[in-house]
């Protein structure tokens, strides 16, 4: 962008920067809010004609979209601070609604592990279809290891990282040799082989899963039990919102950080060009493997939290289509664009919830949406943006 | 024993046929276009449906004589139909992804494959239980004292010819040629008079006509079918088809036989060997693309700067 735009964008500004990131921080929880509550079929595509309305506007107008990046660039702390503020409070506003809170925390789940393909599928270009296979090894190590060793909930989380990260560099020492297509069906044969063993192995509890696996607790605070606080009382998967909260946050730092690091700039060399960023001494195939380690790694702590907060896991939840289902996030959100992936997240778990109506045909009706979705904005939501070199 | 051996060798060729037949249209279709219509498996398993629901109409018609020829019939519409479709699905969505990075091919085409099995499991009377098909011949065939059931037999042949046919199709007709120009170069093959577009309709056609021909020889020999057996069928199909080499129709046949083959072996010998037959499929896939990451007969792709 050339500096008379800029200029021009910084004289039209009419609100100051605080006003406008408080408006679409405020506006954009109240949209969720209202969304997670509506049950109403009318109620329900009547929010998301607004959301549509809102992204058709983004799309003619996108100085919009520059206005308000322009403000949460100038009131950065006042950004973080309300953000964690709306995020803390959030359940209060909820009513103790537990059906609201268990989409919150799943929609914050899957957000975890679209933001984890995200590092290979958007900033790499490397096809995986198996996060959902990563998730499921995640998930399963942790349950074994409490119900059969008695491990507590924090001493299974960094044991079943660790694990699945072993594998995520197993599943990415082919991509060394093969690409694209080939690559692709790797994972997927990965994905199916993983998923097999868990349906047909003895001490993984074969296609019935793992039951009973105890609820974690925090300084003699079990997760079991509602959250009281000020006289106000909070359904017990306020926990779980809690800590699937702290774990997107921490998720979110993560891409922050590797996406100004070294590393993130070596993977968006290798998704330019591969041969250009071998030329540049970068190492193509360390960079490729290290992509499949941090996925596994942040796919196995959303597993352990899923295995934890509903308290059964099974093969089923962690088949290919599940994996297919995260890359569809990464893509409809929008590539390389954390705030996109999460709303992608975000919109593909409630969808099909609040779909409830269309009973039978709510898969249907999803799959088109995403395919109308590939047609018409076939860069996602919010596009991968341009990235900033140096200071300002 | 040799009975037993036998059993064993007739299961290995009836799958590896069924997969080559669901292989080849990925690699005639990945060849003509770098797509990958992940959608294959699914559209394919619309034939079985096809074929049930117009048998029973055609029963309807004709009265219950069973005779040859409305089998034959049911067979045929379902083959068309399934062609058509396979039109229809680049027509709507794949056209669209030509110019588009790979993969968002490969999801638009996985979502394809959700809408036909929701279409068949919403729309078809009772799509989502299992329906019992029919087997297309019943009875033996004797071949000079050897006794064998008929099916098998007739699977294996008619793929055999099917591959002939396509063999002869793509490399001595003039559609062939056609295809195999606008494979190599679109742009020129548009200065030589071909239209592009009505190539890639025909072989959509005939890439889904083969893989429906699988899918039926597939419920017929399971003697079953349901909404969703395409994503497995497709998914072997696919993994047949890259193991040989994609776009290369002689390796989508050896990765269809060696996927049948480990699946036959493992079925035979271990105890619980049919819930770990996929396992060992796709450890087969992994390690082969480990040793040869671009199939068994596809060219390795070297890049130029």
């Amino acid at each position: 962008m050339s500096t008379t735009t800029l200029t021009h964008v910084q004289s039209r500004a009419a609100l100051p920067a605080g006003l406008t990131v408080a408006a679409t921080e405020i506006g954009g929880a109240a949209l969720l809010g209202a969304f997670l509550l509506a049950e109403a079929t009318p109620m329900v595509l009547a929010l998301l004609a607004l959301m549509g309305g809102l992204f058709a506007a983004l799309q003619l107008r996108p100085l919009i979209e520059e206005e308000i990046l322009r403000a949460f660039h100038e009131a950065r702390g006042l950004a973080t601070v309300l953000a964690v503020t709306i995020v803390l409070i959030y359940p209060f506003f909820l009513g103790g609604n537990t059906y609201a809170l268990h989409l919150l925390i799943v929609s914050l789940l899957y957000s975890v592990l679209a933001l984890a393909l995200n590092f290979q599928l958007g900033s790499a270009n490397i096809p995986n279809f198996a996060t959902g296979a990563t998730y499921g090894i995640g998930a399963y190590t942790s349950a074994l290891l409490a119900i059969h060793l008695g491990w507590s909930f924090w001493a299974t989380l960094p044991a079943a990282a660790i694990v699945a990260t072993v594998f995520g560099f197993l599943l990415g020492i082919p991509s060394m040799r093969t690409r694209d297509s080939y690559l692709a069906l790797v994972t997927i044969a990965f994905g199916i082989v993983i998923h097999q063993m868990l349906n047909n192995l003895s001490w993984t509890g074969g296609p019935n899963g793992l039951v009973g696996i105890p609820a974690p607790s925090l300084l003699g605070h079990s997760f079991m039990q509602p959250i009281e606080l000020f006289g106000f009382r909070l359904p017990s998967q306020a926990n779980f919102y809690y800590l699937s909260a702290a774990l997107l946050g921490l998720a979110i730092l993560s891409a922050k950080r590797l996406h100004e690091s070294r590393v993130g700039l070596a993977w968006n060399a290798i998704r330019a060009d591969e041969l250009a960023a071998k030329c540049q001494g970068i190492n193509v195939v360390w960079y490729k493997i290290l992509a499949f380690g941090v996925d596994a790694f942040l796919a196995a702590f959303a597993g352990t939290i899923y295995a934890f907060y509903i308290s059964y896991i099974s093969p089923d939840n962690f088949t290919f289509l599940v994996s297919v289902t995260i890359m569809t996030m990464v893509i409809v959100g929008g590539m390389d664009n954390t705030l996109g992936v999460i709303l992608g997240a975000f919109l593909l778990t409630m969808l099909p919830e609040k779909l409830r109506v269309f009973s039978d045909y709510r898969l249907l009706f999803v799959s088109v949406v995403v395919i109308l979705f590939l047609i018409l904005r076939p860069k996602g939501l919010f596009p991968q943006r341009q990235r900033h070199y140096g200071g300002q | 024993m040799e009975s037993l051996i036998l059993q064993h060798l007739l299961n290995w060729l009836v799958l590896g046929s069924i997969y080559t037949l669901v292989a080849i249209g990925f690699s005639l279709l990945f060849g003509l276009l770098n797509v990958i219509h992940f959608s294959h498996g699914d559209v394919s398993m619309i034939a079985p449906f096809a074929a049930l629901g117009s048998l029973q109409v055609l029963f309807g018609l004709a009265g219950s004589s069973v005779g040859i020829l409305p089998i034959l019939a049911a067979l045929a519409i379902a083959v068309l139909v399934t062609g058509l479709v396979g039109i229809g699905a680049d027509r709507l969505v794949i056209s669209r992804f030509r110019n588009s990075p790979a993969m968002m091919a490969l999801v638009a085409t996985v979502a394809l494959g959700t809408v036909v099995r929701e279409l068949i499991r919403g729309f078809y009377p009772q799509g989502s239980n299992p329906k019992s098909f029919p087997a297309i011949v019943q009875g033996f065939a004797e071949f000079g004292g050897l006794r064998l059931p008929a099916l098998p037999v007739l699977i294996v042949v008619s793929t055999v010819a099917i591959v002939v046919l396509m063999y002869l199709l793509m490399q001595k007709s003039p559609i062939g040629m056609r295809i195999r120009a606008v494979a190599e170069d679109g742009a020129t093959a548009r200065l030589m008079g071909i239209t592009p577009a009505r190539i890639f309709a025909f072989t959509f056609f005939l890439a889904s006509a083969v893989g429906a021909l699988g899918a039926l020889f597939f419920a017929s020999y399971a003697g079953v079918v349901r909404f969703d057996f395409g994503v497995q069928l497709g998914l072997i199909g696919f993994s047949a088809a890259v193991i040989g080499g994609l776009g290369s129709m002689g390796g989508a046949i050896l990765g269809a036989l060696a996927i049948a083959g480990i699946e036959t072996i493992v079925q035979a010998n271990m105890a619980d060997g049919a819930s770990y037959r996929l396992v060992f499929a796709f450890a087969l896939v992994i390690l082969m693309l480990c040793i040869r990451p671009s199939g068994l007969l596809g060219k390795p792709v070297f890049e130029k700067v």
